[in-house]
């Protein structure tokens, strides 16, 4: 019988204890007080993040039953003024416009469809080019709206959603603007003498460049097929109705020479050859189209409207009407509109100019611009831009020459 | 069979080592790590604070920042009455004051941001540096007269409906200082104001030269103004890009016909929105090819236009005088007609 | 093996613990979340074409929920908004997706709304982008001689036709294209919808 300590059969390792060491506590207890510390924090960041939207979005209900003094502010006083001058040689006056006259089916009529024609008011002869509001307020902002207006520079009188709603239904099939003055005479002579309208130069029947945008080239994709029917776009597909038809030539070409990037639009640039191009962009640029753009990025329409309308000067961001034309119209030849632009487009578009920097000759400024814009800048002048009506088709032959 | 030895050092002693040691233990582990937690926090928000946001620089050769007030805090009443009046005029000169207007330009058009951004000569700097003795009519100019010189040469007065500056007194002048007064709040009268003016450049040895001059304009300038210098305007007519020359342009006698005053106002502002992008050198040769082009003649003109450039442009930058292309400059060109 | 019970005990812990946090916690937070206000139910030709999403294994590559700004610009890339719970309310199961190894594709209806595009690109995508590493699908196709009437012609660049022949969609490739094009989140997502604000919140307005 051998006294070796390895012949105990019956032993059981184990492991002996050892007491865990203080600094492993320490650090097990620190780490865990963090981890609940975060989650607090966390969870107040979270409801007051919802109760923030919340209220953003009782905001923006609010915004939308603006008071006609609002509306004015925000829609019209880029070009009207805000005290109803106008600007001479451009923008008629509102002060003392026959057109605020007695009958409020005139003023409605003109909100909803636009005008693009001559037009004479106080004795001045404009080129009358008037954006249709028609598919970006409802009846209820038109009514306030009018209700402003006649307040202000007319004589007096409530106007109803009910009666918007009337009028809106009795011009349901009339999808161009009013033909300038002298299709308001017909509505109300009240409004005086107004200058004959020269049929409007036809939209340019070019059936081979309308046969590209419905039909594509050879079979090939159809440029309705992205951008609508009319043009008009959709989320991050631009609006093309209404750019200047050079700026969507150049666009079309430095997509067929990848000076701007995309994979989409490349292969079917590249395609096309240079009549066609123009032919395109003529095209598109005579389309009066409805907005389609809905405020749709959570983008702060207030800050939206500060920067389109003032800029920062903090972050020497220029307001973006400085060069895109008062109310975003674009300016041809080469500006584009930025009015009733796609959000998801353009809050893209910055970005990508913001980053990549100059990727085609027109934008020779933007990137240095679109650099300073945040991510919520972009967001929120996309969408405040979204809100705005579309302009008014361009009338190339007349327009370009200037 | 067991080792006496070895049981009772391992399985026995921590047992009874551990009793009653217990609650000492973990009061060193929880206020340890409380401590820890504590300690860990204090180091973070120092790191955080001191990343914040620094300090801003001191300000070079005394020069004191200013930032005008939001247009938000424009006052109610008949005094915000005024002020408002008066940045309409500001922004859409020629409709506000459609008499004294004889060119396409607004004031805005060369102070940018409506009057507030600096290095484009804002207003709230004008404000507090006037009234001022002035070389150009060689006496003391209140604000009043200062606008005057404004309507007279750079907005060409004399080709506009009365034919000249508003008259003295007229309720225009007015609305202007009343905007510029506002602008100005709380601005320290006769100090130096960082941003006032227009910059002052140094001319390098290559001074300033118009045919390099035409390269930057087409380059940098032309997609804006247009290869003719006449601006754009939108679909209605409206000017969107000013005019830089000819008959819808500031006139001969405009501080702007100056070009080392271009010069300052190129460099620091344009292309808009991305000022300070061009040299020095580009900025001068740009404003040689803008200010030697033709454009309405000085309204102070009495004999010939050498007589004129003996009279009033003595040791001025400008082209005013010299003979281009066969063109003696200076001689004016004729009003456009009225819209 | 010594003390087994202590380590089932705390093994069972650890297990209710995660069980707990990551599907009981949730459930209760979205598990009754209604459709969102502008989100529409599958139509029988989109969710055949949803099978075929499944069955050809597109979740592997591509994604169907876009981060908020703070973890990636899936914004500036053109793939929507961050997506909420309510997004996905027709989705069972749902194809979010663990890999992007291609875009993400919650908004692709939106963003690329051409019927023709998707036929090219699903056919060859390398006659689109030369670069592209998305598998193309012929089998979805056929090659025939003449297009009968009702059939979809496939458009190729020129220098990618077979002469006297057209590429023609087959009825799965036209129910797959379809339920692309319904994947259309860009309505604005519901205000009170629980979702990840990143930092951009903590201490105050971004």
């Amino acid at each position: 019988m051998s006294e070796h300590p390895l012949a105990d059969e019956a032993f059981e390792p184990y492991e002996p204890r050892r007491p865990v060491p203080l600094p492993v506590y320490w650090m097990a207890i620190a780490l865990a007080l963090w981890g609940a510390v975060t989650l607090w924090n966390d969870s107040t960041a979270q409801s007051s993040g919802v109760g923030q939207r919340l209220a953003e979005a009782g905001d923006m209900t609010r915004r939308h039953s603006a008071a006609g003094a609002d509306l004015f502010a925000q829609r019209c006083a880029t070009c009207h003024q805000a005290d109803g001058a106008g600007v001479a040689g451009a923008v008629p006056p509102l002060q003392g416009s026959r057109f605020l006259g007695a009958n409020p089916q005139l003023v409605v009529q003109i909100l909803l469809h636009g005008i693009n024609g001559p037009i004479a008011v106080g004795g001045d002869r404009f080129d009358g080019h008037m954006p249709a509001f028609g598919s970006v307020l409802d009846d209820g902002q038109i009514a306030r709206l009018v209700t402003h207006l006649r307040a202000t520079w007319g004589n007096g009188g409530e106007v109803d959603a009910a009666f918007v709603k009337a009028q809106r239904q009795a011009t349901r099939e009339r999808h161009a603007s009013w033909n300038g003055g002298a299709d308001l005479v017909s509505l109300d002579p009240a409004v005086g003498p107004q200058p004959a309208f020269l049929s409007a130069p036809p939209a340019p029947s070019d059936s081979v460049a309308m046969a590209l945008a419905r039909g594509g080239k050879a079979g090939g994709w159809a440029c309705a097929a992205c951008h609508g029917a009319a043009g008009e776009g959709r989320s991050g597909v631009p609006r093309l109705a209404g750019l200047p038809a050079d700026y969507i030539a150049q666009a079309l070409l430095a997509f067929s020479t990848g000076t701007r990037a995309s994979d989409i639009m490349g292969p079917i640039a590249r395609q096309l050859d240079g009549p066609e191009r123009v032919g395109l962009g003529r095209l598109y640029a005579t389309m009066a189209s409805a907005s389609r753009a809905r405020p749709e990025l959570d983008g702060d329409l207030a800050r939206g409207a500060t920067l389109a309308l003032q800029g920062d000067d903090r972050r020497d961001v220029p307001s973006c009407f400085s060069c895109h034309g008062p109310s975003g119209f674009g300016v041809a030849p080469i500006v584009p509109a930025i009015a009733a632009q796609q959000p998801a487009y353009t809050a893209g578009r910055l970005a990508a100019l913001g980053r990549h920097g100059k990727d085609d000759a027109g934008a020779a400024v933007m990137p240095s611009v679109a650099a300073r814009l945040s991510d919520a800048d972009r967001r929120a002048v996309a969408d405040y831009l979204a809100t705005l009506p579309p302009s008014p088709a361009i009338d190339t032959d007349t327009k370009d020459a200037r | 069979m067991t080792d006496p030895g070895h049981t009772a050092t391992e399985t026995e002693s921590p047992r009874d080592q551990r009793k009653g040691r217990g609650l000492p233990r973990s009061i060193y582990a929880l206020g340890g790590g409380l401590l820890l937690f504590a300690l860990v926090m204090l180091v973070r928000d120092d790191i955080l604070l001191r990343s914040g946001p620094s300090t801003p620089a001191p300000q070079d050769n005394g020069a004191i920042a200013f930032t005008p007030p939001p247009m938000s805090s424009i006052p109610n009443g008949p005094a915000g009455a005024s002020i408002r009046h008066g940045m309409a005029i500001f922004e859409n000169t020629a409709t506000e004051a459609r008499a004294f207007v004889g060119n396409g330009l607004a004031c805005r058009s060369c102070h940018l941001d409506a009057g507030r951004k600096a290095d484009s000569a804002p207003m709230w700097a004008a404000w507090v540096s006037y009234p001022q003795y002035r070389a150009k009519n060689k006496k003391m100019n209140s604000m009043e007269d200062r606008l005057n010189g404004c309507f007279s040469y750079s907005m060409n007065g004399q080709d506009s409906p009365s034919g000249g500056p508003p008259p003295k007194g007229d309720p225009i002048y007015t609305d202007l200082e009343a905007y510029f007064h506002w602008l100005a709040s709380n601005a320290p009268t006769g100090a130096k104001l960082k941003g006032a003016g227009f910059p002052k450049l140094k001319l390098s040895s290559l001074g300033y030269d118009r045919d390099r001059g035409r390269a930057v304009y087409a380059q940098h300038c032309a997609s804006c103004h247009g290869d003719d210098g006449q601006g754009r305007r939108d679909l209605n007519g409206r000017q969107v890009f000013p005019p830089l020359w000819g008959a819808n342009s500031y006139n001969w006698g405009a501080g702007m016909a100056q070009i080392n005053n271009a010069a300052g106002f190129i460099k620091a502002n344009m292309p808009l929105g991305a000022g300070n992008s061009l040299t020095d050198q580009q900025a001068w040769d740009a404003a040689a090819w803008i200010d030697s082009q033709e454009r309405p003649k000085d309204p102070r003109q009495k004999g010939s236009v050498q007589d004129n450039a003996a009279a009033f442009h003595e040791g001025e930058k400008t082209f005013y005088g010299k003979t281009i292309d066969n063109h003696l400059l200076g001689t004016g060109t004729s009003p456009k007609p009225r819209l | 093996m010594n003390r087994a019970l202590p380590l089932v005990i705390l093994a069972m812990t650890i297990l209710a613990f995660a069980t707990m946090l990551l599907v009981v916690v949730p459930r209760a937070q979205i598990g009754s979340e209604p459709p969102a206000a502008g989100l529409r139910a599958y139509s029988p030709e989109e969710l055949r074409g949803r099978a075929q999403y499944m069955s050809l294994g597109c979740v592997y590559c591509h994604s169907q929920q876009p981060r908020t700004p703070d973890q990636a610009p899936d914004g500036e890339r053109g793939w929507g908004r961050p997506s909420v719970a309510a997004d996905y309310a027709y989705d069972s199961p749902h194809l979010m997706g663990t890999m992007r190894t291609g875009p993400d594709l919650l908004n692709v209806g939106a963003r690329l709304p051409s019927t023709a595009w998707h036929l090219t690109h699903l056919y060859r995508p390398r006659a689109i982008a030369p670069w592209s590493i998305m598998p193309s699908y012929p089998f979805l196709f056929e090659i025939k001689d003449h297009a009968a009437p009702g059939d979809t012609v496939v458009w190729l660049p020129r220098e990618q036709r077979v002469a006297g022949k057209v590429v023609v969609a087959r009825p799965e490739a036209m129910a797959l294209v379809a339920y692309l094009l319904s994947l259309d989140r860009t309505y604005p997502a519901p205000a009170s919808a629980i979702r990840d604000d990143g930092y951009s919140r903590v201490g105050g307005k971004p």
